[in-house]
């Protein structure tokens, strides 16, 4: 539907929804002995935690009563929804965001870990076998454009199982001060809080500052025990990786000048000469090789999986070394060398020490010294963290440093960049809040690119969503349109593969989304044998 | 008097342990897993089971709730389970914050409800006493996110006359308390929540103030003061507003109690880092140590300053009187 959705028709869909009962063409369909298809709920997140979620799963919940299906919503806190999927799982369907972090370029984490049965995500009990392989040659295939072929198929066979319904990939809608900032690096799935604006940006500011504005607090600074998404954002600056996931989704050589794989299970490391580390130590391959050693010895919780399929690590020459690894294993580009942080040995080395504590995960690292492009000025937790211009690195920062300002809200960093306290947000500003920074005198809201998308994901092992039939059924009637365009304002593209078009190497172009249809699904559902009663309740085949 | 002291703080003392024992347990029952807000879900289980063993959480409750004791007596409250900075470092550093922003709201707010309140019981039925009565019942009926986020809209976002948050300005962090209060930026960021608690709380000392002079005001003392010739003045704040301030005194703790808890909407809506945003990062994210070593400073302070309030009542108040059984009558 190409069409521009207006609010009044928005209005429509989620008013007439209760209504539309009546008027489903299968009601007068002759009563079915099998039993009604039970009702069931579908849980999100709370408004306070994303205002977005709530919105669509009112819309779809609605929506799925015009199969004659009831279907409540339940919207909660964000921790107790998590715990009831991942830990208990105890749920029949939910709405989340995938976030496009950079790692998930690599499309491990949408296809193996989410589909697999043995996947770390797959709370939902999918199993296909197919998919189980496909995920498991993936994995294995070192030659990228090979992986290419079997992520493609495997997209084209969790597309066919409708094994989720990705509703929409939504843009990074980012807000900055257009006359303050120049030279704005976007990232696929970062907007511009990329490393590569960081690098590139210039400001008009007295002090050369560039002040960035995020709604959720900075935790920790501790780069063996990092997981979130936000220390990694500000732990990037300070600390070097050995390469870096580059503006397009694309690797780039970093402080490695080649990670090269010389077979499936051997690997070699050039670490780039003549750097330092903010305290004026050269950095060396002795560092690499400890932080490798290091983070394997204290169970480094994001970086542990991977160091378990490292063998032997050896130092080869003064700027080389050579590991062996267990078994193949693709992801490993991006999800262990563009993420692990170079740990000067000579900090390290005596924590936990005489730091105080007796587990390293337990360090709160008061003073971070990396080697990266910024180096630590200060952390006033809850309020801000600033970082200074390291000029001595290889890619020296534009700007004299940035400043890390969390705000209470989205609507207190949208009026602290209205008031021009704030240069540039450093993620997601609500879509809303974006259009009308952008209506603004030396303001640009916009959207950038995103391999991240809303899923709306069911149990598999519970009623109805162990048919195939009736989760395609179901996948046809999310109002995509209607979500991209009103609720999204038009930031967002519709979802149908579970890797967005946006990340244009592994996507699989020929899968295009479910069109939103009432017809197709009930069309679907008569060929699996559902009925309806003569209240028009959805029934199970006989 | 002694026994009467003694026997108030072992009660402040056993509150102080009945609190920490409630919020110990409160904290365990809510759901969720603490692991989950440090590490993704999707990690390996033994991941989560590392980062268990490393919070201690592997250990069985009694355990937990043994160590927990001993290291409230020895103030050596755990680290946090999200940035693993002690929690002590944590609270001192907020717990000046909201000191400063607590001690400014109610300093205005008692400076100006008490003023007001005097005028109004002195002009009784007068234009200040009816527009007093009327507006301040309106403020304390607006919750304080209204009334701030009205501040803000108006005198922030629109007329640019105010910051929308935050102690200082971006990037020039003092040094220390000190500093932070010799700022003048500071005190120019201070204003809107400050403003915003005063606008809350002054009701209370303006209206008890208020009845508090009308009943002064009918006293004998306060005619043979008039009929001495005295200044009006005099009469109205030598001889009535004097004694007619001790039940605000009395309700000063109280006050302060509330304030407290009203210190995590305002702190919240003008991104200030102190005490009350703190408690809401740490409830949200199931950081036990740094929810329960908050809560319970929290509940110190109040449970402190009643004690404090009472002592004091016995010096202010001379017809109240000790007995042997050392309680105040």
């Amino acid at each position: 539907m190409s069409a521009e959705i207006s609010r009044r028709k928005f209005l429509k869909v989620a008013s007439s929804a209760g209504a539309a009962i009546a008027a489903v063409p299968y009601a007068n369909l002759a009563f079915s002995a099998a039993k009604p298809v039970e009702p069931m709920t579908l849980l999100t997140a709370n408004a306070s935690f994303d205002p977005v979620r709530p919105e669509m799963g009112r819309l779809i919940s609605q929506a799925m009563k015009q199969i004659g299906w009831d279907v409540s919503l339940a919207a909660e806190d964000y921790n107790m929804g998590i715990d009831k999927v991942f830990k208990q799982k105890d749920f029949d369907m939910f709405i989340v965001r995938w976030t496009g972090r950079a790692n998930r370029v690599d499309p491990e984490t949408f296809t193996r870990m989410m589909f697999h049965r043995d996947g770390n995500y797959n709370k939902w009990g999918y199993d296909n076998s197919l998919v189980n392989e496909l995920g498991d040659a993936q994995q294995k295939e070192m030659d990228v454009s090979k992986r290419r072929e079997i992520v493609q198929e495997m997209q084209t066979v969790l597309f066919e199982d409708a094994a989720a319904s990705p509703i929409v990939h939504p843009s990074m809608t980012n807000a900055y001060r257009s006359d303050k900032l120049d030279g704005l690096v976007p990232q696929l799935g970062e907007g511009i809080g990329s490393l590569w604006s960081d690098l590139n940006m210039t400001t008009k500011a007295a002090d050369g500052y560039v002040r960035n504005g995020q709604t959720s607090a900075l935790k920790n600074l501790n780069p063996v025990s990092v997981t979130d998404s936000n220390e990694f954002k500000e732990l990037r600056t300070i600390y070097d990786r050995l390469i870096q996931v580059g503006p397009n989704g694309d690797l780039v050589p970093w402080a490695a000048t080649s990670i090269k794989a010389v077979d499936n299970t051997t690997v070699d490391i050039t670490l780039r000469e003549g750097m330092r580390f903010h305290d004026g130590k050269p950095v060396t391959i002795e560092d690499v090789k400890f932080t490798f050693d290091y983070c394997k010895q204290w169970e480094a919780p994001f970086f542990i999986s991977s160091l378990k399929k490292f063998q032997e690590i050896a130092i080869t020459g003064k700027n080389t070394m050579r590991i062996k690894l267990s078994e193949p294993h693709a992801p490993l580009m991006i999800n262990f060398f563009a993420q692990i942080f170079i740990l000067p040995k000579h900090v390290w080395e005596n924590i936990p020490g005489s730091s105080g504590v007796d587990d390293v995960l337990n360090y709160d690292n008061p003073n971070p010294i990396g080697s990266g492009p910024f180096k630590f000025d200060y952390w006033d937790r809850g309020k801000e963290l600033k970082v200074s211009a390291f000029q001595d690195h290889f890619s020296a920062p534009k700007c004299a440093g940035m400043i890390r300002i969390t705000y209470g809200s989205h609507d207190a960093m949208a009026a602290a960049i209205e008031a021009g306290e704030c240069d540039r947000t450093r993620y997601i500003l609500k879509p809303n809040l974006v259009q009308d920074l952008d209506k603004i005198n030396g303001v640009v809201g916009k959207g950038y690119a995103s391999h991240g998308w809303y899923g709306f994901m069911f149990n598999h092992l519970r009623g109805p969503f162990q048919d195939r039939a009736f989760r395609q059924a179901v996948d046809h009637l999310v109002p995509r349109d209607v979500i991209r365009q009103v609720i999204m304002t038009g930031f967002a593209t519709n979802g149908g593969s579970t890797i967005a078009p946006a990340n244009e190497y592994w996507h699989n172009a020929s899968i295009t989304p479910r069109a939103n249809n009432v017809k197709m699904a009930k069309d679907i559902l008569t060929k699996a044998g559902y009925t309806w009663d003569s209240a028009g309740k959805l029934h199970y085949p006989a | 008097m002694t026994e009467y002291l003694l026997r108030r703080v072992f009660y402040t003392l056993l509150t102080i342990f009945a609190v920490a024992t409630v919020l110990f347990f409160v904290f365990r029952l809510l759901p969720g897993d603490p692991t989950m807000q440090v590490i993704s879900p999707a990690m390996d289980p033994a991941v989560q089971a590392r980062m268990k063993a490393a919070f201690g959480l592997d250990q069985p409750l009694w355990i937990q709730y043994g160590v927990y004791l001993k290291n409230l007596i020895t103030l050596e409250w755990g680290r946090s389970f999200v940035s693993s900075q002690p929690v002590i470092e944590i609270l001192e550093y907020r717990f000046w914050n909201t000191l400063l922003l607590m001690s400014a709201g109610m300093a205005f707010t008692l400076a100006i409800g008490i003023s007001i309140g005097i005028i109004m019981a002195w002009w009784r039925n007068g234009v200040i006493d009816v527009v007093g009565t009327v507006s301040s019942l309106i403020f304390q009926a607006a919750p304080p996110f209204v009334t701030g986020l009205l501040l803000l809209m108006l005198l922030s976002y629109n007329l640019g006359l105010f910051p929308t948050g935050g102690m200082y300005p971006p990037g020039q962090r003092p040094d220390g308390v000190l500093g932070l209060i010799m700022m003048p930026e500071f005190w120019h960021r201070i204003i809107l929540p400050t403003l915003t608690v005063s606008l809350y709380y002054i009701t209370t000392p303006m209206l008890v103030m208020r009845d508090s002079m009308l009943e002064i005001l009918g006293s004998d003392y306060i005619e043979l003061a008039k009929a001495k010739g005295l200044r009006p003045s005099r009469v109205m704040i030598k001889h009535a507003a004097r004694n007619a301030l001790l039940a605000v005194v009395t309700l000063g703790s109280i006050m302060v109690g509330f304030a407290i808890g009203g210190q995590v909407v305002v702190e919240s809506l003008f991104s200030w880092p102190g005490m009350g945003q703190l408690m809401v990062e740490a409830a949200a994210s199931h950081d036990y140590p740094v929810a329960q070593g908050t809560f319970l400073t929290l509940a110190i302070l109040v449970i402190t300053l009643n004690l404090l309030t009472d002592v004091l009542y016995c010096y202010l108040d001379p017809r109240i009187q000790v007995s042997k059984k050392g309680m105040a009558t």
